[in-house]
Formats: C-alpha cells, sequence, structure tokens
C-alpha cells in the first residue's frame, strides 16, 4: 500500500469526520480513560497519522524515558506496517522520525510557562515548525483554569493544536451524568474536544462528549482492539 | 620471585571514572601513594614537572587528562587491588569498553563544586551497561562552593542511583577538616605532611544530630538488603559488621551506592574509601564473566573463577617497553603459569608464556604465575589489542569480533626523514592497540591516510607521534568517509571484447543489480546451462568488488549492493578469469548509473547538555548544522538534548556550542548510522570530485 492510500484510509479520518474534521489550531483535546485502557495508543496513532503526513509533531511527556516513548512510535508504525503492507518502509522511518521531536520534563510540578518557553525555543529557534502537540501523561489533578487559559492562549498564538491524554482514578462514578469525568468538569469550557474510553467486551469503545460547541455524548463508530492497540472502524 | 598463594576472595580490580578534572588522577596519585607504592606525591599539572604517577605518557601529563588505560597493582590492608585508569572521552569508545569489561567495580569520582557532570552520566551509563558496582567519592570538598549534599541528591535525580552517604565532610571549602565514619560512629582527621596519620575522634558536638540522622538513614537503606540487618535494626541490636556486611549486598548488587566525601588534593578521606573499596566491592568471583564460544556459534558461556580450570584470558591493552611489546590480560579462568602454552583465538596462533610481570604504572614485578581474577602483562606475545588467550583445548573469545568502521579521515604526511620513518613504526604501533583507528596510502594521491572515530581521537595519535616517536607530521583537513549506495534495481548486459594479435579477450556478463539492506554487498549466482563456464563465477564475483572499491559519483566505496548474474557467455579460447572480471567491472558500470546511485554519510549522535537558559542556542545550533533533533529532557534547570547530526557539519562544533552558552554546555557523540546526503549538498560533492579529477588529470 501507498503512504497516500494509507492516509486517506486511515480511522484518524473517521475519528476527525466525527469531530468536524478535526481539532482546529488553537484548540486542545483530551481523551480520558482508566489506566491501562490505551491512550498513549491513540496518542501515538494521531501523531503517527499527521507525521506521515508529513507535518511535524511534538511529543510531550512527564517522567519517562524518551527511549520508551519512541519505542511506541516503533511499536505502533511496525504493526500498522505489517497490517497495511506499506511500501518504502525505510524512507517513511526516516520521515518519522525527522518530523517527530520529543520533550521531556522530568522534574515535578513543570510550571505552564516552562513548558511553553520550551516548545517555543524548540519551534522558534529549533527551526521546528510543528502543527500538532501531544501531551502525555499530564497529572490533570494539577489542571486549573488559569493553567488552561495560558495554553490556549500559547497554542492560538503558534497557530498549534494540542491533544491530552488524561488519566482517571478512583472510585465509581468517575463520570458525571452528561458523561463528563469529574476530575475534568472544572475545565470543560476550555476543552474543545472530549473523548472518553471505556472497556466493552472484547475491546475498547470511544465515546464523543464534547464536540467543540456541542455537549452531546454520543458513541464512536470506532473501537480499540485490545490486542494489537490499534484503533479499528466498527 | 613470588611464590606465596594470593585468596582470590581479597582481590579488587577496580577503575576509577569521572569526567575530565574532578580529580581522577590525583585521587589515583593518593590511592598509590597511601598504598606505599611511591613515596612522593606530585601534582598532576606540579611545579616540578614531574606530573602524577599514573600518566605514564607526556602527553596526558601536558594536557593533565588521563588518555590511555594503565593498570597498576597495590597493596591496602592485606588486599590486591589492580587499579585500572579508564579514559573517559567517547572518541576512545572502544578503549573505555575494553577497561571496563576488566573490571569488578568502580569509583566514580564527581567534583562537590560541579555536581554530576555531562561525562558522568556518559561514564555512569557505560558502568551500568558492563554492570559494574560502583562507590561514589565527592571530591574536591576543599573548594569554595562544594556542596556534597547537592551533588548526593543529583547522582539519585540525574543517574537514577540509589546513593547513601558513608562519610560526612567535617567543614567545606577551605574549612574542610576531616570526615566523619558513619559506619564506626567517629571523627577521622587526616594529619602528616600528606595525611598519612589517621587521627580518630568523637564525632564533633555540632555534627552529632546530622551524624545520626544520616547513620539511620544509611541502616535504612542498608536493611533493604539483609533480612538479618533489618530484624536486628528493628530489635535495636545490630552490629556494624551487620551493616557493612548489608551495604555491601547492596552495593554489589547494583542497588545501593555508598558515597564518600573528601579531597585527595588536601589529603583528606582517602584511606576510608580505600577501606570501601576492599569492604564493598566485588572480588572476581562475585563478578559474572562471559565468553563467547567460537565453536558454538558465539554462544555465550559462564567463566569460573577457579584456578583449577583451564585458563582463559583477555589481551584488553597493549604497551610498548624498553623490553618490547607487553600486554596486559585479565585472567578470567584457570592460571597462567610460565612455560604454558596458549591459544589466541583471533589469529589462531599458539605460544608459550615467557615473562610474566605485574605492572605498577612505571615498575614492573616479576612473577611465576598470574593468579586467577587478577591482571598481569605477558612480554613478546605477538598479538593484538581485544585478543583473547585460552588452554588450547578451548576456543573461546571474551568480545564479539565486531568492530565499528572509522567515520572520519585525514592524510598526514612527514615532515623530514626521520619523522617517515618513524611514522611507520608508530602507525604500525597505533593500529595494533586500537582496531577503530586505521591506516592506508592512497593509491592516487600516495599520501597516507589514517581513519578513526572522531576529530580528537585522530587529534591524539597525531601528538602520540610527536612524543612518543619524534615524528612531525603535516596534516590535511578532516574528511568524512562518504559511501555510495544504489536507490533501485538496474539491469547490465556487458560485453567484454579485446582483439590484439595474440590472444585475445573475451567475456559476457549479463544480470542486475539491487539495493541491500542490511549488508555492504551479496553475490548471487543464478546462472543456468553453463552460460558463464562455472570457473569464471568466481571472476565475475571478484570484478564487481574491485567496482565496489569507487562509486563514480564522489570515488567513495559502494556499499548495500546485491549483484546477481543470470547470463552470459564466453568464448572457447578468448576467456580467462581477467577477461570475466573487466567484464564484471563493465556490467557494474553500466548499471551503476541506471540504479539511482545517492552519496551517503556518517551521522552521529549528539547529545548536549547544559543550563535551560540555553535551550534556545542548542536548538539553534543544531538546527543550522542539519541536526534533526529528536528529544529534550529537562530536569530543572538543566537540559539534555539529543539529536542526530551529519559528521561534516560537527567540525568546531566544541568551540561553537561553548562560546554560545559561556561555557557551560557540554557535547558527547557517537557514530550512529549512515543517511543519504540531501540533494544541494551532494551536488556540491560531486562539483568537487569532477574538478579534483580534473586537476589531477591535468597533473
Amino acid at each position: 500500500m501507498l503512504k497516500e492510500e494509507f492516509i486517506s484510509k486511515s480511522p484518524v479520518r473517521a475519528l476527525e469526520n466525527s469531530i468536524k474534521g478535526g481539532l482546529g489550531q488553537g484548540n486542545f483535546g483530551v481523551i480520558a480513560s482508566r489506566k491501562g485502557i490505551g491512550k498513549t495508543s491513540v496518542l501515538v496513532q494521531i501523531a503517527l497519522d499527521k507525521l506521515m503526513q508529513g507535518q511535524k509533531v511534538i511529543h510531550v511527556s512527564f517522567n519517562a524515558h524518551t527511549s520508551y516513548i519512541i519505542s511506541w512510535y516503533e511499536n505502533i508504525f511496525d504493526e500498522i506496517a505489517r497490517r497495511r503492507n506499506l511500501e518504502d518502509l525505510g524512507d517513511l522511518r526516516d520521515q518519522l522520525v525527522r518530523n517527530r521531536v520529543i520533550m521531556n520534563f522530568t522534574q515535578e510540578g513543570v510550571s505552564v510557562d516552562q513548558i511553553t518557553r520550551s516548545l517555543k525555543a524548540m519551534i522558534v529557534e529549533g527551526g521546528f515548525d510543528a502543527k500538532t502537540v501531544i501531551v502525555d501523561g499530564f497529572d490533570f489533578s494539577r489542571g486549573t483554569i488559569e493553567r488552561f487559559q495560558k495554553v490556549r492562549a500559547f497554542l492560538s498564538e503558534m497557530g498549534l493544536e494540542a491533544w491530552y491524554s488524561c488519566t482517571l482514578s478512583g472510585e465509581e462514578p468517575l463520570c458525571d451524568k452528561n458523561n463528563v469525568p469529574i476530575l475534568l468538569r472544572e475545565l470543560l469550557p476550555l476543552i474543545s474536544v472530549l473523548i472518553v474510553m471505556e472497556p466493552a467486551r472484547d475491546y475498547i469503545h470511544f465515546k464523543v462528549v464534547k464536540d467543540h460547541d456541542v455537549l452531546n455524548p454520543r458513541d464512536l463508530n470506532l473501537k480499540l482492539d485490545t490486542k494489537s492497540l490499534l484503533i479499528a472502524e466498527n | 620471585m613470588e611464590t606465596m598463594s594470593i585468596d582470590i576472595h581479597t582481590m579488587r580490580n577496580i577503575g576509577i571514572s569521572a569526567h575530565i578534572d574532578s580529580g581522577k588522577t590525583t585521587l589515583s596519585e593518593r590511592i598509590l601513594f597511601y598504598c606505599r607504592k611511591i613515596h612522593a606525591i606530585h601534582e598532576v599539572r606540579g611545579k616540578d614537572g614531574a606530573g602524577a604517577y599514573m600518566d605514564s605518557m607526556d602527553l596526558e601529563r601536558e594536557r593533565g587528562i588521563t588518555i590511555q588505560s594503565a593498570a597498576t597493582n597495590v597493596t591496602w590492608k592485606g588486599h590486591p587491588i589492580n587499579l585500572i585508569d579508564t579514559p573517559g572521552h567517547v572518541d576512545f569508545t572502544i578503549e573505555v569498553e575494553r577497561s571496563l569489561r576488566v573490571l569488578d567495580g568502580a569509583i566514580l569520582v564527581l567534583c562537590a563544586v560541579a555536581g554530576v557532570q555531562s561525562q558522568s552520566i556518559t561514564v555512569d551509563r557505560q558502568l551500568k551497561r558492563y554492570h559494574v558496582p560502583r562507590l561514589a567519592f565527592i571530591n574536591k570538598c576543599d573548594r569554595t562552593g562544594a556542596n556534597p549534599f547537592k551533588v548526593k541528591a543529583q547522582l539519585q535525580e540525574k543517574l537514577g542511583l540509589n546513593p547513601v552517604f558513608v562519610a560526612l565532610p567535617i567543614g567545606l571549602e577551605d574549612k574542610l577538616e576531616g570526615v566523619v565514619d558513619l559506619v564506626q560512629m567517629r571523627a577521622v582527621y587526616f594529619d602528616g605532611p600528606s595525611g598519612e596519620d589517621l587521627r580518630y575522634a568523637e564525632i564533633p558536638a555540632h555534627l552529632q544530630a546530622d551524624a545520626e540522622r544520616y547513620r539511620e538513614e544509611l541502616v535504612e537503606a542498608a536493611a533493604m538488603f539483609s533480612d538479618d540487618l533489618a530484624e536486628a535494626y528493628l530489635e535495636g541490636e545490630y552490629t556494624n559488621e551487620m551493616l557493612v556486611a548489608a551495604i555491601r549486598k547492596g552495593c554489589i548488587a547494583e542497588k545501593l551506592v555508598p558515597v564518600f566525601v573528601g579531597s585527595a588534593y588536601k589529603n583528606k578521606g582517602v584511606q576510608l574509601l580505600l577501606d570501601g573499596v576492599t569492604s564493598y566491592l566485588p572480588d572476581p568471583t562475585e563478578v559474572h564473566n562471559f565468553a563467547l564460544n567460537l565453536d558454538d556459534e558465539e554462544k555465550e558461556v559462564e567463566l569460573v573463577p577457579d584456578p583449577a580450570a583451564k585458563p582463559v584470558a583477555l589481551g584488553f591493552k597493549l604497551e610498548d617497553g624498553q623490553y618490547g611489546q607487553i600486554t596486559y590480560v585479565r585472567i578470567y579462568q584457570g592460571e597462567l603459569k610460565k612455560g604454558d602454552e596458549l591459544l589466541n583465538t583471533r589469529s589462531r596462533k599458539r605460544f608459550k608464556v615467557g615473562r610474566l610481570v605485574r605492572m605498577h604504572s612505571d615498575s614492573m614485578e616479576d612473577i611465576s604465575e598470574g593468579y586467577c581474577g587478577d591482571i598481569v602483562a605477558l612480554f613478546g606475545v605477538e598479538c593484538a589489542s581485544g585478543d583473547t588467550f585460552c588452554h588450547p583445548d578451548l576456543n573461546y573469545a571474551m568480545t564479539s569480533m565486531f568492530i565499528p568502521e572509522p567515520v572520519i579521515s585525514l592524510a598526514i604526511e612527514p615532515k623530514d626523514k626521520k619523522s617517515s620513518d618513524q611514522m611507520g613504526k608508530a602507525l604500525n604501533r597505533f593500529t595494533k592497540e586500537d582496531p577503530t583507528f586505521q591506516t592506508y596510502v592512497d593509491q592516487e594521491s600516495n599520501q597516507t591516510i589514517i581513519k578513526g572515530m572522531g576529530e580528537l581521537h585522530l587529534e591524539v595519535y597525531i601528538e602520540r607521534m610527536r612524543r612518543e616517536y619524534k615524528c612531525e607530521v603535516e596534516v590535511g583537513r578532516p574528511q568524512v568517509a562518504y559511501r555510495e549506495a544504489i536507490t533501485q534495481r538496474a539491469d547490465f548486459n556487458y560485453t567484454h571484447k579485446k582483439q590484439t594479435g595474440g590472444s585475445g579477450q573475451y567475456g559476457r556478463v549479463a544480470g542486475y543489480m539491487e539495493p541491500l539492506e542490511t549488508e555492504n554487498y551479496e553475490f548471487v549466482d543464478m546462472v543456468k546451462g553453463g552460460a558463464i563456464p562455472v570457473e569464471y563465477i568466481p571472476s565475475c564475483d571478484k570484478g564487481f568488488r574491485a567496482a565496489l572499491q569507487k562509486g563514480s559519483l564522489i570515488g567513495f566505496p559502494i556499499v548495500n549492493v546485491r549483484c546477481v548474474v543470470n547470463d552470459g557467455q564466453s568464448h572457447p579460447v578468448d576467456s580467462s578469469d581477467i577477461a570475466f572480471q573487466l567484464a564484471a567491472i563493465g556490467a557494474f558500470r553500466e548499471a551503476y548509473d541506471k540504479a539511482k546511485p545517492a552519496i551517503l554519510e556518517p551521522i552521529m549522535k549528539v547529545s548536549v547538555e547544559g543550563p535551560n537558559e540555553f535551550q534556545g542556542n542548542i536548538f539553534a545550533s543544531l538546527n543550522q548544522r542539519r541536526g534533526v533533533i529528536t528529544s529534550s529532557t529537562e530536569d530543572g534547570t538543566f537540559c539534555r538534548v539529543e539529536a542526530e547530526v551529519p559528521l561534516a557539519e560537527m567540525f568546531g562544533y566544541s568551540t561553537v556550542i561553548r562560546s554560545l552558552t559561556q561555557g557551560k554546555a557540554e557535547f558527547t557523540m557517537e557514530f550512529e548510522k549512515y543517511g543519504k546526503v540531501p540533494t544541494s549538498i551532494s551536488d556540491q560533492l560531486k562539483k568537487e570530485y569532477q574538478e579534483k579529477r580534473k586537476k589531477d588529470a591535468q597533473r
């Protein structure tokens, strides 16, 4: 399969189509679930989709070794390549590495100012004109309104969009009657797209809780295969 | 001659690893002094010009850094200790890794002011890779700004170690008086002109509370490794012996790092560190060592530290002495005795053990046998560095035969007749010592070319030529080792025909070439029905190999190509070996241009470390060098940026990065892979090559 065909058939297209064509500059989306459900895998697939299209992606992580993140990308890419029988693998891999940068912040409680300063340095001085930021492992219990107002302002200024993962923990119920995770309720006005992942019988199920201005929970026509950790259309 | 046998359990093989300038050489020299092997203390850059003991090479003495590893035997309280000096710079990877192979334990030296620096991280990573248990010594506690507590925290944060103080400083900076021994719970002062007289005293009152707190921390950390200690501690009745045993267990398991403090320069704390070496670091029987069995597809076999077993030893370093070549060996299994026969498993040559010595940095002691676990030196053995010597019944290799290809080359030319004679000798020596250093004479320019793993790597050998061999050379510009490779399949069908009076030449070779992923070259014979007679098939292979030597783009070797021959034709009289070789060369050239060849260049993995405030500058400097930033890791005020950068862009980077960051950032690099050169640069290289050829032709 050629790259172009792969991009047009990617399940990420279906995801984007169901949220008005995508996130949009200046916005951020959140994918929330309990631990170990596959959030990182979904974020990496969104990133790989951008990378294959030749766009640059910054992957922000906390408290993780870069080799660990790199192996996430490699494993998922290899799995996709194998299933879709992709051609020109060597060149594609080069393209992925060239267009991706991992920024790791290992200090506990790193400030939003420090992160945005570093991202800006990478984009401006590092000449890395990314359009998408992936933020994996941010602790939303530290996510104040003020912090995310700053995030939105920064994303708008730099023409970026960002996808966050959010780990939900504690006792049920984790979500309110509108399916909004209680942890994120306060931030909801700032979040453009909110997707909650829940385990169904033998796969993981996606629910769009917020789609830009629409707050009306509905199921996505997508699932996450629990073995391959790949997104597939129903 | 020594006759007494040594108990292997008392033996220690240790190395000292450190960032440049953290005082490694001073510390080594103090260790030698306290072990009563030398009688005067010289400073590294001392006024008397005598230099420190470990640095036997002038060059090292002048630079104040240690480049080559030297093994020195000392004795501390009945423990024979082999001190192996390890080079720290990544440009000397092979040498560093070989030294690490022979260590059972290490002292990680840190500067109390600068703390964990970029090279501390590099050497610690190397120690981890080879599973070397370590002690930390926070040196230079007498310096202004010394803060061993901060450094200990960094050991945890930046290196991910589990450090625990076993000693505390009494006073800091110019008020450093001595140390508190947290195991014996007493103060230790270092009297006498060189701190050789130890005086024990009560812990000063103002430090009592701190000492108790850190003692508690130590016992709690150690109790994790010993149920005995844990139980006894809870009952409030444990002994210092139990504590020492538990620390030792944690240290050998690489789960605990005992931290010592002091100042080697001011003669404070070194003896405690030496006690730590014997108390906490493993003896040779406590370390697992493996060899590759060459008779069984390089399968790993564990070596047994048993004197009665058949001997296996690794030659890890060569030196030219007054009496010929000296080979330093580590004995992993069995014993080496004078007159024993050994097999060099690389060269397949057998030899008899002649003179056997134990080395001190500038003197040696004759011995009749080398013990299991020990490090000794052999005289007059024809070998290269890294060779394995075994009992002739065994066929083991201590290291895989894989050696990285050099990525950079330089032309050198002797300045006069005398230098020209000496140059050959020097190069012969260096290439034997270090397989990543290579040399050849370029057929066209008739220049001698040296090749290596980086700018500094080659610079050091040029310096050594000057100093050790009095050989002065003119040095050319560093040249990147480019490669050429095809990007698509192309067919060939070439006839080589020559009729000149007598017997002619005839051969036709047909088939195709295609890119190959991992190997450099593969030849495939798919000729059917004897279109090319069997005896000329190897001639085709030979012809292709000859053609690979020099690509038509910029004259560099061609890699990653498979040549398939599937048809051809011969002539009963005019066909010959040479005719088919020439036909294959012709066929290769015919297809090469059609196969869209590209230029490849060495890409280095570069790691830059510095304060956060310079992050933008670091990003920019890598970006300007066609670098691909793969990651950046921030840890508070400090950041580490990893990137892949073409070697061709890295010349002079050390100067640039220093001036961009007020000297606060540092970088390391190592070879990563070969990558395609972008079109604009590839066009430039081709143009330069054409011009050079034109010039050469005019000459």
